[in-house]
Formats: C-alpha cells, structure tokens, sequence
C-alpha cells in the first residue's frame, strides 16, 4: 500500500479532520452474519466495549464473517483501522459500499470496492488506508472477512473503527471556529 | 410478536399415503400447516408464510413467502403423493426462496415435514445445518410417520448444526388417537420460544381438546356467565337425575311383580336422561347399575320381539319424564299416570294391529273357527266379513272414482 507511511499516526483523527465514524452508524439496521451470538458485533464496534481487552467479536460455524454497516448520513471513508489476536485475526477483507443484504453465496459475485490484505502489523493497531475514490459516496458498508491469519476454524476480531468524513452536514469543529472570528 | 418469514416443506412422497395418522399423513399434514400458517399470521400480521413439496417429480415451491392465508389454504388443495423425499434440495430451495423474500428485516425460518426415512447421512445433514446457521436461519423439524433407525440421530444432528440460541426444535410425534395438529399445538413450533403465539395455540387447545382443560368447554375467563350457567343447570339435572333414581328404584320393586316391560320403560327414562347430560351423575347410577343391566337386557329383548310396540313404548317413557317432573312427591299418582299413558299408548298400537288383522281373512277365518257357536259358512257371518272388507275397498274405490272426477 502506497498510502502507509502517511498514516503514521495511530487511532483518533488523522490527518486533515478525519473522524471517527462510529457515532455516524445507524445501529437499528446493523447486521453480521455467522457471528457467536456470545461474541457478537457490539463488542467490536461500540465505543467502550471494543477497548475491552476481554470482549471480541467471534464467527460461528466456519470462519468467515459478513457485516454489514448502514450509517445515518452519507459519508466519505477514508481508512478502516482492524484490530485482532493474532492468530485468529482477519487475514483477506473485502469491503462493498452501498450493497444492501449480501449473503455469502452472492459476495463473491460482485467486484469489492477494495479488498485488504491485513498483516500482524495491522492488527496491532495501524489503520489501513483505502482507495478514497471508491468511497465518496457511501450509505451503507459491508465488510466481509473472507479468513484469519492461522487458518483457523474461527476469527476473532477486537476492534473495527472507521474513519472519513460525512458529506452533507458541516464539519463540526469547522463550525467552532467560524464563531471564534 | 416476532417479524418472521417461514416457508414450510411438506413431505408428499409415497409413504404419505399411510392412515396411521387420521385420515392420511398427508392430511394430518395439511391440517398442520393450516394451523402453523394462522397462528404465524396472528401472532404478527406482518409474517409471510410460504409453502413447498420436496417429493414428487422434484422439489417444487407452491407458494413463496406470503401473509394472504388464501393463497396458501388453496395450494393444500391438489396435493399429489409420489415419489421420494429429497430432504437436502428442499432445504436449500426454502433457504433460496427466504433469500429472494420481499421485506429483508423478517427472520429466516423454515419448518420441515420429515414423514419418510432420511437416506443422507448425519455428515451431509450437519453441512447443511452449518449452512442454514451461518446465514441465521432457523429450522424447526416434525418428525413423525416412519421410524427408521437411525432418523432420530440424523435429525438431532441436523438440528445441533443449525441450532443456534435455541431458535431451532425438534418435534417427534408419534402415531396414535390424537391428530397431529393436536399434538403440534404445545410444541415450541407453535408457541415460539413462549411468546406471541401462546395466546392463539391456547384457545385452539383448549378447541381441540374439547374442553378437556376446562368444565365445559367454555373458558371461565373468557365467558364467565356462559361457564356459570352451564354449571347451574348441570347440577339441576344431576339433582333431578338423583330423584328420578330413586324413585325408578322404588317404583322397580313394586313394578317387576307386574310386567316386565313396564319396569323397564321406566328404566328407559332413567337411562335416558343420562344419555342427555354431558357428565353423567355417578353418585345416583351407583346403587342402580344391576338393575339397569336387567332392565337393558329386557328392553333388548322387547324391541327385538315387536319394533312397533317397542317405539310405542319409547314415546310412553318420554312421556314418563314429564310426568315423574311433574308429580315428584306423590309416587303412587306418577304411577297411575304412567299406567294410563301405557294403556292409551297400547289402545293405538292394537288399533293398528287390529285393522291389520282383520285384513288378513285366513287369519280371520281361523279365528271364526275356532270360536264356539259360530259356524263360518253361515252365510250372516259371510256378510259380515264382506262388509268389512268392502268397506275397506270401498274407500279405496272412493278415492280413484274421486280423481278421475277431478
């Protein structure tokens, strides 16, 4: 990836008021497929539960994981941040935008927005930037983890943050500081 | 109150045809999905219901996923039995048509009909059942008719594969007196992990039983005056039963020195009235069953001598009833009056069957014989026997003569 000495900064907004998605997702229509209803999708998304060491998202019958995110306004992504053990953690992952309702039958029929290689490094904590073009224009995301690192029977994730920028409403800190002037 | 959409496998291969669940499986299978298809729709009007047969020339989808229960009561019509149970395919083409369903928010369900011997292994089985959990769909099996070796597994294990947050069951029904629906109305399969569709399963329940859980077939909580009428008059009769009882018994020893068959009209009352009520008296038909056993065989035993006679004696006993309400104090006038009503109801018998008698002129001839004094060839008696049956030819003159009048 060319983009990876930029992002050197870890976790929080990057460069240039990239923020953190999380509050931007519309949780009513959440969804992930083959997922331990123990382990579930909260504890990798939700803001204190995916900082908890203890609490991962983990797949159920085999180790493939398909989830699917809508957001309440538009927005533009910028770069997914994965954070996993890292044995069990994701290897292959293939995001779609605005493809509503996959299956794992279909998700091999159409072409991924992009698709990421992630390395023990990533799972560490190094956000991964993506290809900013393909993602200007998104309602609704869909991550699909095709495998883990081992090969093992199932993945677990720890954390998946999204960072970009929302296109209809004004950024907020760009707000503030017009009535500072 | 779950949004969910179900589709139903119905088993229509040849081993349907099998009466051992009333009329035929298929039948009993029919009346299931009837049912299942109601009580889904009751318990959110949102559900869609859907219907498929995996025998027959090949898996086949009747009906996808839809919430007009028309639809789906008319395809149960035309159903033909033959060939195999494919149980793999029908499983796949229920999760496809669950896929294609129209409103994406509802849950994946699929019931399952398992009536002939399952020929795949447990391994395929437990594929399939990966399958349908990864994609959250939930599966519930009804195992009934053929007891294979080795089904009871094959379904556990299907049923473990798929099973995830006890969303799936397995239901094993086996053959006997109750329908099948019966039987399914208290699984999970109605009652949906105990809630929403309780409330339908339970007045259904308790329509099918018959009132079996409750007195009367009425549930107290839902018609609490209908119940308390019904109980009322259900203790009148049980006390009036009572004192027709005993006073049957006493009339009994006076009357069997006096004719067989009077006892036993009285006996007939009492044996009536038990009949009518839904839940007969015992404590009053205790000291009385020797007696009514006699009576029974008596009764049996007239009505096979002379049927006419016997209903005469039938409509005399009706009329006892009335009698016995009216004069329950004063026995020895209730049994006057029910001589009367005997002797009237036996005037008009012998009416009858002395018309009949006095038509057949061998028999009347015979009868002239053997009387003393009367010679049967003198010729006022002939007379005499001719006017009696020109009168009867004469009537039947009238009438023709009448018509061609008219």
């Amino acid at each position: 990836m060319a983009a990876e000495p930029a992002a050197a900064a870890p976790a929080g907004a990057l460069q240039r008021s990239q923020v953190d998605l999380v509050d931007f997702v519309d949780w009513s229509g959440v969804e992930c497929l083959n997922q331990n209803t123990g382990h579930s999708l909260v504890n990798a998304l939700k803001q204190g539960y995916r900082e908890d060491e203890g609490l991962y998202l983990e797949s159920d019958a085999d180790e493939q994981l398909l989830i699917y995110m809508p957001f309440k306004q538009v927005i533009k992504l910028h770069s997914i941040l994965i954070k996993g053990p890292e044995e069990d953690g994701p290897r292959m992952v293939k995001l779609f935008a605005n493809k509503e309702h996959m299956g794992f039958s279909n998700v091999n029929d159409y072409p991924a927005s992009d698709s990421v290689v992630l390395t023990t490094a990533h799972l560490k904590g190094k956000p991964v930037t993506l290809k900013y073009v393909k993602f200007q224009n998104v309602r609704s995301l869909t991550i699909f983890i095709e495998d883990n690192q081992s090969g093992a029977d199932l993945t677990k994730v720890q954390k998946i943050a999204l960072f970009g920028t929302t296109v209809e409403t004004t950024d907020m800190k760009g707000l503030k500081k017009m009535e500072d002037h | 109150m779950v949004l969910e959409a179900t589709m139903i496998c119905i088993d229509n291969s040849e081993w349907m045809r099998n009466g051992d669940y009333s009329p035929t499986r298929l039948q009993a299978q029919s009346e299931a999905v009837n049912l299942i298809c109601g009580a889904k729709t009751q318990s959110n009007p949102e559900n869609t219901v859907g219907l498929l047969t995996m025998a027959g020339k090949g898996v086949r989808v009747l009906v996808t996923p839809t919430s007009d229960l028309g639809k789906i009561l008319a395809c149960m019509h035309g159903l033909e039995i033959g060939g195999e149970m494919n149980l793999t395919a029908g499983i796949q083409v229920a999760q496809l048509a669950l896929k294609h369903r129209q409103n994406k928010k509802q849950q994946q369900r699929i019931i399952v009909f398992a009536g002939s011997p399952v020929k795949y292994d447990k391994k395929v089985l437990e594929i399939i059942g990966k399958k349908l959990k990864k994609n959250s769909v939930a599966l519930d099996i009804i195992d009934f008719g053929e007891e294979d070796d080795g089904k009871p597994e094959k379904l556990k294990a299907l049923l473990t594969a798929v099973n995830n947050n006890d969303s799936s069951h397995i239901v094993h029904v086996p053959s006997g007196p109750s329908a099948l629906s019966d039987v399914l109305l208290s699984t999970p399969v109605f009652t949906g992990d105990g809630e929403g569709g309780s409330a339908f399963a339970a007045s259904a329940a308790a329509a099918a039983a018959g009132g079996g859980s409750f007195d009367f077939g009425v549930d107290p909580n839902i018609d609490p005056e209908l119940a308390l009428a019904l109980r009322v008059s259900m203790e009148e009769e049980r006390a009036r039963q009572e004192a027709a009882a005993k006073r049957a018994a006493e009339d009994a020893a006076r009357q069997e020195k006096e004719g067989g068959e009077q006892s036993s009209s009285s006996r007939d009352a009492t044996m009536a009235e038990p009949t009518n009520v839904l839940d007969p008296g015992t404590d009053a038909k205790g000291p009385d069953t020797m007696d009514d056993e006699t009576a029974l065989l008596e009764q049996a035993l007239a009505m096979s001598m002379d049927d006419p006679r016997a209903s005469q004696s039938g409509t005399a006993s009706m009329g006892d009833t009335d009698m016995s309400e009216a004069t329950h104090e004063d026995q020895e006038l209730a049994y006057a009056l029910q001589m009367s009503v005997q002797d009237t109801a036996k005037d008009s018998s012998s009416q009858t069957d002395m018309s009949k008698v006095l038509g057949d002129q061998t028999f009347v001839s015979s009868i002239l014989k053997s009387l003393p004094g009367v010679d049967p060839n003198d010729p006022s008696v002939k007379d005499l026997l001719a006017s009696l049956q020109g009168q009867t030819e004469e009537k039947k003159e009238d009438e023709p003569p009448k018509e061609d009048e008219k």
